[in-house]
């Protein structure tokens, strides 16, 4: 299993229309992708393709994110998550 | 034919048939199993999503996009397929994990999340009427609603261009069902008793969101007066339209702020689509009805949240809680009063409960924090002298001291009490900001309880005393520069708002619905003639006199 960790810089972290951007590219993959949310609870795994999983992790702004893949596309979906999160996940950092 | 009453929710008079929506679906509809279920609610959010984008409220599309994602969720459905295992109804089981999933969003103790819960329960109801087979309300053709009350989920799904009109035995003039009419343009009537009963079998009706008539089966009179009268209203509402994008302001091109009042977060856009420069007037009583325990920091914070970014950079006036005697709230124990206006209200019920300040101020600060707005606005109502301020003041700054916030709030105070105005001067060196609450000013400069009917033509703030009232409080905060702004109903009246702007307001908050005709109103009028108008009107002897003396400036818009 391949993995990498990112901070998000969403003021308003993984919520709303931030997390959705997420599950939605992350759906987009054939390979199995899991996160946790190192700053609140590295004990708790959610899909990343579950829109509820990703909520239930509270991820604010801050966050140390931990994205995991395996599968056939998992290096690339890593790669192209991780260019999401830095992106902004279409929001303005900082607004 | 007959005629009923309501509260009238959403100007615009409308005749057509109704389209009676009941609680129960009719016929034993066939039930689905939890993917066929998922199916249909997922059409119905993406439907209403893309009905949203068309009508250019991406915003609210974003909500029911988030709620198709929901919908299909893999978790949430896992759960619904453990309960159905265990031998659950597959409607019980959906709205069970949907629950469950709720609270561990409200379990982390953040407002967005908490926001999200209540999705994600909508979305969950959603599924089970889907597996129940129950149809949603569907217009054939153009309508008028007719029901016991209308929910938010139900609403969303009604074309409104089909949409009439709405017309409900319950309801108030602040529910969804009236926030929803007012944003679409749809006269409402809500709160008609015996309205089912009497539209049951109806082939028309009229109703008339200006005055809050019903009439169920109007004669060919009422039918032609009905529709000369909608047709104008809509005249209106194009003209109004058309002047959306001009700011409020003389003829002679003296600008003059033009703030909105509101009563909920949901009316927020719709003001700022109307034109609204900022929010003069937000009610927080919204947050503190119907319900069983005061609400704590976090809910608050949410939802004035919502209003802030709404209108990023532009203030936002968020009113401290106004509630007394004649509206008791369950979790304050009140001591009932001979005379509720007179008495234990407001700021005066806070200095007895301060828990509730305290909470209410760290939510506003929070909201403040959340959204980025580094100078919330925090207005005082009820305020009699500078201890009332202080007190506040006071709280205000325990508030940011505990909670560390980096904000810089600005503290200013509703003048509606006889004892603010003859201490204008005092208080604006205090306060940031002063604004006239013109409607609990006229009943307390003339001692005439406003919700008394016999007293009613004595309600008019035109009158001479209220008027040398206002240019007392000008005059004092002059000594501070401290601005004045009027968020009563005064501010809306094309007269009042002449007034206004001649004895020296320089921001007029009211219902957006008014903009269109103060803009028109005082677009005719050169600054010295709002002025000389206000000079005379000092010198009448009552509101009538007034209101005959300003007629022919009227008559220019």
């Amino acid at each position: 299993m391949a993995g990498l960790t990112v901070a998000i810089s969403n003021p308003s972290g993984l919520h709303a229309r931030p997390a959705a951007t997420f599950v939605k590219a992350a759906a987009g993959f054939a390979a199995d992708i899991r996160i946790t949310n190192l700053s609140r609870d590295p004990g708790r795994t959610a899909s990343a393709k579950s829109i509820l999983g990703v909520l239930q992790l509270g991820v604010g702004q801050g966050d140390e994110l931990r994205i995991e893949a395996e599968g056939a596309d998992a290096e690339r979906a890593l790669e192209e998550l991780g260019a999401l999160v830095a992106s902004g996940l279409g929001e303005q950092p900082g607004s | 034919m007959t005629r009923l009453r309501g509260i009238a929710a959403a100007r615009g008079v409308a005749v057509a048939p109704p389209h009676v929506l009941g609680t129960a679906t009719p016929g034993g509809a066939e039930r689905r199993d939890l993917d066929a279920a998922v199916d249909v609610a997922v059409t119905q959010l993406d439907g209403l999503r893309t009905r949203l984008v068309a009508g250019g409220r991406e915003d609210e599309a974003g909500i029911f996009e988030a709620q198709a994602l929901l919908a299909r969720d893999e978790e949430l459905l896992a759960g619904a397929r453990e309960r159905i295992a265990a031998g659950g109804p597959t409607d019980e089981a959906i709205v069970a994990a949907g629950d469950a999933a709720a609270a561990v969003l409200e379990a982390l103790d953040d407002p967005l999340l908490a926001a999200r819960a209540a999705d994600v329960r909508d979305v969950a109801a959603r599924i089970a009427r889907a597996v129940r087979g129950e149809a949603v309300a569907q217009l054939s053709r153009r309508s008028i609603v007719v029901a016991h009350d209308l929910a938010p989920s139900v609403t969303a799904e009604l074309e409104p261009s089909l949409l009439a009109g709405i017309a409900l035995e319950a309801g108030s003039g602040t529910s969804h069902a009236a926030i929803l009419a007012r944003a679409l343009e749809i006269p409402a009537v809500l709160a008609i008793p015996g309205l089912l009963a009497a539209a049951a079998g109806a082939a028309e009706l009229v109703v008339d969101g200006t005055t809050g008539e019903v009439i169920v089966d109007p004669d060919a009179a009422d039918r032609a007066a009905a529709i000369g009268a909608g047709e104008a209203a809509a005249a209106g509402r194009a003209r109004d339209r058309a002047l959306r994008s001009r700011p409020l302001a003389t003829a002679d091109g003296v600008r003059v702020m033009l703030a909105a009042n509101i009563g909920r977060p949901e009316e927020a856009q719709r003001a700022v689509d109307a034109g609204a420069e900022g929010i003069g007037l937000l009610r927080t009583e919204f947050m503190f009805g119907d319900r069983a325990t005061a609400p704590d920091a976090a809910a608050q914070a949410a939802a004035y949240a919502s209003v802030l970014r709404t209108f990023g950079s532009r203030p936002v006036v968020v009113r401290l809680l106004d509630v007394g005697g004649d509206k008791p709230l369950p979790y304050v124990p009140a001591t009932p009063e001979a005379n509720p206006f007179l008495g234990v209200r407001a700021i005066r019920l806070a200095a007895r409960h301060p828990e509730l300040l305290e909470v209410q101020l760290r939510g506003i600060l929070a909201a403040a924090e959340t959204a980025g707005v580094a100078e919330p606005h925090v207005m005082a109502p009820m305020v009699a002298d500078l201890a009332d301020l202080r007190m506040v003041r006071r709280l205000l700054d325990e508030a940011l001291a505990s909670g560390a916030s980096t904000v810089r709030p600005r503290l200013g105070i509703m003048v509606e009490v006889p004892s603010a105005v003859l201490i204008a001067d005092q208080l604006a060196a205090e306060a940031d900001f002063l604004s006239i609450g013109t409607n609990d000013l006229t009943q307390y400069v003339l001692a005439a309880d406003r919700t008394n009917p016999e007293l009613a033509d004595r309600q008019d703030p035109a009158h001479p005393a209220v008027l040398r009232a206002i240019g007392m409080v000008v005059a004092g905060a002059a000594r501070s520069g401290v601005p004045v702004a009027v968020c009563g109903e005064m501010a809306g009246d094309p007269l009042g708002a002449l007034l206004l702007v001649g004895l020296g307001i320089t921001e007029l908050s009211m219902d957006p619905a008014a903009f269109g005709a103060v803009k028109r109103a005082l677009g005719a009028v050169s600054m010295a003639e709002a002025q000389e108008l206000a000079r005379h009107a000092l010198d009448q002897t009552d509101a009538a006199a007034v209101r005959t003396m300003g007629a022919d400036l009227l008559t220019r818009a």
